[in-house]
């Protein structure tokens, strides 16, 4: 239970660039938990060569993420979204970039697990007889900052504001001033830069292979639909929610049945609410 | 001293040409009416001067103390920059964005941000349901509200230049009364100069102090009064059905 409490802290992490990319931005980035993976294996070589601590990397790594995400934004913009022809074609172009990541993290460091080393990791503490280990504490309370950050930039920022808007009417953004091309690169960089910390978060909880991406991609949208397209504080609490009820399955019926909590979620919540627990 | 000068436009969509050779001008502290009713060309022009639609021909320029601007070749966000809004045909409200967020993305432009209060309490003086309502989803506002919060969030980016797209349509008289009141009493405050399309003729006459009569996309009449347009035979035929 508690455990499920603080992964839920962790599964927002992972989920909030979905919430922005796919949630905010309408763009079928289902590469996003590849850039999740990218973020571990930046943590774990970055604390295997130079002993830097997973999440310090995670958040010195963060503007190089941003970059990447906006050339990549880039990129799809001039090749599909110009055109108009992004649905299909744009979902290809991210399975492509999902499929080039796995493969060029496989080949060069091979499908073994990895992992970091931190002082923390390993030590816990106790809370009226609940041992909390620091290994799921930290990336809890990373992750409870980074969607109070998101939370802040979106409600409090002229480019946030812009960012929640520019998927309702692009031409009324160009009427107040904003350039909506810009707006997206910047809210796409902000995405990645967040699945790349969250990978940092992720290689500290558990080790990692190349291909860990895959049992996140249900998490990820479960957690978006749920909490509803684009809404942080939703986010927030799908996260939760999930985090508690994986655990408790894991814990009456095995770990194995613990990602089909995801599914089950997903496909209650378009059969019941589509629009989410806090969908607008 | 600025003012908008649009010379010899032809403009359309695709093939089809909609405006045909138009020339019109708005100096500061003007307010113009552009009359004509259904289809006749009257958003055209003014998406033409917004950059959203590029003229074939012609030219179409910000006159900001004798630098000539050439806004054909600028983006429509860097027209708004340079200080003309619009309120557009439809509204074009962010429908899932609250009221007060609608208002504060119209401060988006930089010259802008520091007027935030002042714009904000007038906006809220102006239309207080707004203020009211400032929590509530735009696209759970009725057709009036809706509008109310286009012009409103116009105003919000301290615009030197208003263009307004048929502020009357679907309001109550009263409230265009109100409405084009509240654009008066703006452009008396701030030196603003507007640009009002309209078929109502009698609301627009209200404040213009001059204007043009578009058939067919060509300017078929310039009034310098509204006495002199009011007098005109194409108004008495098309408006006053006389
Ligand atoms: N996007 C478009 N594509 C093709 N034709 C268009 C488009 N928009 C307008 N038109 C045509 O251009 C002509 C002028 O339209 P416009 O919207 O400028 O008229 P208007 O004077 O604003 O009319 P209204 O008072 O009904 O708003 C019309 O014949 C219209 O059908
Ligand atoms: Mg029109």
């Amino acid at each position: 239970m508690v455990a499920g409490l603080l992964l839920g802290g962790f599964y927002a992490a992972v989920s909030l660039g979905v919430s922005l990319i796919f949630g905010l931005l309408d763009i079928a980035n289902i590469a996003q938990p590849a850039f999740v993976i990218l973020g571990s294996y930046a943590a774990y070589v970055m604390n295997s060569s130079f002993g830097l601590d997973p999440i310090l990397t995670g958040l010195l790594f963060t503007p190089v993420f941003y970059f990447l995400g906006a050339v990549v934004y880039r990129l799809y913009y001039g090749s599909f979204e110009r055109r108009g022809d992004e649905s299909l074609r744009g979902l290809v172009f991210f399975f492509g970039v999902l499929f080039i990541i796995e493969v060029s993290l496989s080949l060069k460091y091979g499908v073994d697990y990895r992992l970091v080393d931190a002082a923390y990791i390993g030590k816990s503490i106790d809370l009226g007889g609940v041992g909390i280990a620091f290994r799921l504490l930290v990336p809890c309370l990373v992750g409870l900052a980074m969607t109070l950050a998101l939370h802040l930039f979106l409600s409090r920022t002229f480019y946030g504001r812009a960012v929640m808007a520019v998927s309702q009417d692009r031409l009324a953004l160009r009427l107040m001033g904003a350039d909506p091309v810009q707006i997206k690169t910047i809210a796409f960089g902000v995405g990645i830069a967040a699945a790349s910390l969250a990978g940092a978060l992720l290689i500290t909880i558990a080790p990692v292979v190349p291909s860990t991406d895959r049992d996140y991609i249900g998490r990820m949208f479960a957690i978006t639909v749920l909490g509803g397209m684009g809404s942080v504080a939703g986010t927030l609490v799908a996260a939760v929610i999930l985090g508690v009820a994986e655990s408790l399955m894991a814990t009456f019926f095995g770990p194995s049945w613990s990602l089909a909590v995801s599914f089950g979620i997903l496909l209650v919540v378009l059969a019941v609410r589509p629009a989410g627990l806090f969908g607008r | 001293m600025s003012r908008i000068v649009v010379r010899d436009v032809d403009a359309g969509y695709g093939a089809v040409r909609v405006l045909h050779g138009v020339s019109i001008e708005i100096r500061q502290g003007e307010t113009v009416a552009l009359l004509g009713t259904n289809g006749n060309g009257k958003s055209t022009l003014i998406k033409c001067i917004m950059g959203i639609v590029r003229p074939a021909a012609g030219e179409i320029f910000l006159d900001s103390d004798g630098t000539r601007i050439d806004l054909t070749t600028k983006s429509t966000e860097e027209i708004v920059g340079l200080g003309i809004a619009l309120v557009p045909e439809g509204r074009r409200l962010f429908p899932k964005l609250t009221v007060e967020e609608n208002l504060l993305l119209g401060a988006y432009r930089t010259a802008a941000r520091g007027d935030i209060e002042r714009n904000l309490a007038f906006g809220f003086e102006a239309f207080p349901v707004l203020r009211e309502r400032r929590r509530q989803l735009a696209g759970n506002m009725s057709g009036g509200e809706q509008q109310m919060l286009a012009v409103a969030r116009a105003l919000m980016s301290s615009p030197r230049i208003l263009l307004v797209d048929e502020p009357s349509v679907g309001l109550a008289p009263i409230l265009v009364s109100r409405v084009i009141a509240k654009i008066k009493e703006l452009k008396d405050r701030h030196d603003l100069t507007v640009l009002m399309a309209e078929q109502n003729f009698n609301q627009a006459t209200k404040i213009a102090d001059r204007g043009y009569i578009i058939v067919h996309g060509r300017i078929e009449f310039e009034g310098q009064s509204t006495q002199q347009l009011r007098d005109h035979e194409l108004v008495k035929k098309y408006y006053l059905g006389v």
